[in-house]
């Protein structure tokens, strides 16, 4: 495989909306894989927005960049999302509001059992995404940070 | 009398119904959220109307939402199901206020057995053995607490009146923490149950769960159908049954059954219901009981061969039993897996997309499901999916056809409880039989620390 064919791919990984490319030729496989869904494996409940755009090179995966600022809080399961503790009182947090790491977010409840979502980080809230009450898909981003 | 039932419940029990119902000739009307309008239940049924939003309180326990559908649809029974409102005496009280027919005991009969000091009086009255420890609530002066205390004799237990199903309840080792527990279990009661009344018991350390299967007719007629284990739970969840409890001498069984039936004619009960006890060391104690269809009951349908939701609608419709009590044979063993959207390790809930769904069959296998392939399971309820029950000449043999049957069940997109059952099956104190209450919790503590 020439250094041109791959600089070609990695180019047209990085143009795509594609986690990962696998290229096989004359018996050798070349796999790039992007930062974004590196990321994704340890925090599964955390994607960087912004990661898409960077250069999905092996190397640049391995020299794990400063995490990105702007990043999403996902859904870790599907349920029923509740903004405040109980109906009436003020919501966990609102935009513009900075949190730190292990700070209670909102509250996801499935099947009777309440499932606590709290922030991986420090961060400030940029957007709330969701209504308190509603359905929420597991991998639904709840919460963008700034 | 009663040509249409109304369906009040919903996922595997409503189908349950529905297929007693229809098996009897009768029609149904299911009465769903909007969480459940695309489930095949639903469209079985001969009708079916949608009585509210997917919260729970806003459908399956809006009582005039139910009534108002029963009007309706021209239903003129009503069947609660288990769990929601079926064992709501004002409901009841209301249905029958309503000219339409509650599928279980009366409402009386329900508020007797829903306050647990009430209940264990009666239990006392018509000699069913109860826990040590008075059939009257604590009273306020703190020195007669502790002198009843010290005539129980510690480990105690402080219970609400208006508890059960292992909620509202607080273990005392000894005197000094009697008071305050009093007091917490009293605060929580008021909140929870909205009676503030507790009564305390001797507290066994290693009993069993064992229950007993009765129906009764309104005609003063009633039989025990044999008895459940129910030993192995979580949390007081129950996650497998069988039938009948193993290694307890046939005589007292029989014993404590009659004695069992016996309080059911005593305070006119009628319909199905079973009654909880803790056994140890041989001896039976009564706990409570359940004035409604239960989860278990299909483990007694197996060993008994009867249909005991059919029994219950016919009961309900002012049927004689049919049979008496020498008539009931129960042969072999059965056992049942509630198979629950969960994780098998952590329990977290795993609601959604059902992509994958095959079921275990042959003989002896039965499997009591509203799912299938493409079933969304909602988050709004319960998380039990299913009930695998199997059936054997002997308790080796139903303990082989269920391990040969969670082998075979699979069931991709959501996780659940299998494995989990799996691996119980293969625990040499279940398969050895006789194990206590305490039994799962250090089996998944072990499990834990390994």
């Amino acid at each position: 495989m020439k250094q041109e064919q791959i600089k070609t791919l990695i180019d047209a990984l990085a143009a795509s909306d594609l986690a990962e490319l696998e290229y096989s030729e004359d018996g050798s496989t070349l796999r790039l894989v992007k930062q974004s869904a590196l990321a994704a494996v340890p925090a599964a409940a955390r994607r960087p927005a912004a990661a898409a755009r960077k250069a999905p090179t092996a190397e640049s995966a391995q020299q794990a960049p400063p995490p990105a600022a702007a990043a999403e809080c996902l859904a870790p399961l599907y349920g029923v999302v509740h903004l405040q503790s109980a109906p009436g009182e003020p919501p966990f947090v609102q935009p513009g509001q900075a949190v730190e790491a292990g700070q209670m977010l909102c509250v996801i409840e499935a099947m009777k059992m309440f499932n606590e979502v709290r922030a991986d980080a420090a961060a400030t809230v940029q957007a709330v995404l969701v209504r308190s009450g509603q359905e929420v898909e597991a991998g639904e981003p709840l919460f963008r940070f700034g | 009398m009663f040509d249409t039932v109304l369906i009040a419940n919903r996922g595997e029990i409503a189908l349950r119904i529905l297929r007693a119902c229809h098996g009897l000739g009768l029609k149904t009307v299911v009465a769903h959220s909007e969480a459940d309008s695309e489930a095949s239940y639903v469209a079985q049924a001969d009708q079916a109307l949608c009585i509210g939003p997917s919260a729970p309180g806003q459908s399956y326990l809006n009582q005039s939402a139910i009534l108002f559908a029963a009007e309706l649809s021209g239903a003129q029974a009503i069947h609660p199901g288990y769990g929601f409102l079926s064992e709501n005496a004002g409901f009841a009280a209301r249905v029958e206020q309503a000219g339409l027919v509650f599928i279980g005991p009366s409402a009386a009969c329900i508020r007797t057995m829903g306050d647990k000091v009430s209940a264990k009086r009666a239990m006392r009255k018509a000699g069913v053995p109860c826990v040590p420890g008075p059939d009257e609530p604590l009273p306020d002066d703190p020195a007669a607490v502790q002198a009843i205390a010290r005539e129980i004799g510690y480990p105690v237990i402080v219970k609400a009146a208006g508890g059960g199903g292992g909620r509202g309840m607080r273990v005392v080792q000894g005197e000094a923490a009697l008071l305050d527990a009093m007091a917490l279990t009293r605060e929580e009661a008021r909140q929870a149950f909205g009676n503030p009344e507790v009564y305390i018991e001797k507290f066994l350390l290693h009993p069993r769960h064992v229950e007993i299967q009765v129906l009764a007719d309104s005609h003063g007629n009633a039989i025990w159908l044999g008895s459940r284990d129910c030993s192995l739970q979580r949390r007081h969840q129950k996650v497998i049954e069988e039938a009948p409890a193993p290694g307890i001498d046939e005589a007292l069984m029989a014993e404590v059954g009659e004695r069992c039936a016996a309080a059911c004619r005593q305070i006119g009960y009628c319909g199905v219901g079973t009654f909880e006890f803790l056994y140890e060391k041989g001896a039976f104690y009564f706990i409570e009981m359940n004035t409604r269809l239960q989860v278990e009951h299909p483990v007694t349908e197996m060993t008994a061969g009867i249909d005991i939701v059919q029994q219950q609608l016919r009961m309900a419709r002012g049927e004689r039993l049919a049979l008496v009590q020498h008539e009931v044979r129960c042969q072999g063993h059965a056992i049942e897996c509630r198979i629950n959207a969960e994780n098998p390790d952590t329990f977290a809930p795993s609601p959604g997309r059902i992509t994958g769904w095959q079921v275990p069959g042959g003989f002896g296998v039965r499997v009591d499901s509203h799912a299938n392939a493409g079933y969304r399971v909602p988050p709004y309820y319960d998380s039990m999916i299913a009930k695998l029950i199997v059936h054997g000449s002997t308790r080796t043999d139903a303990l082989d056809r269920m391990r040969l049957a969670l082998a075979e069940m699979r069931i991709d997109g959501i996780a659940t409880n299998v494995p989990l059952h799996r691996e119980l099956l293969r625990d040499e104190g279940f398969a050895a039989g006789g194990v206590d209450i305490h039994h799962l919790e250090r089996w998944l503590q072990q499990r834990s620390a390994a």
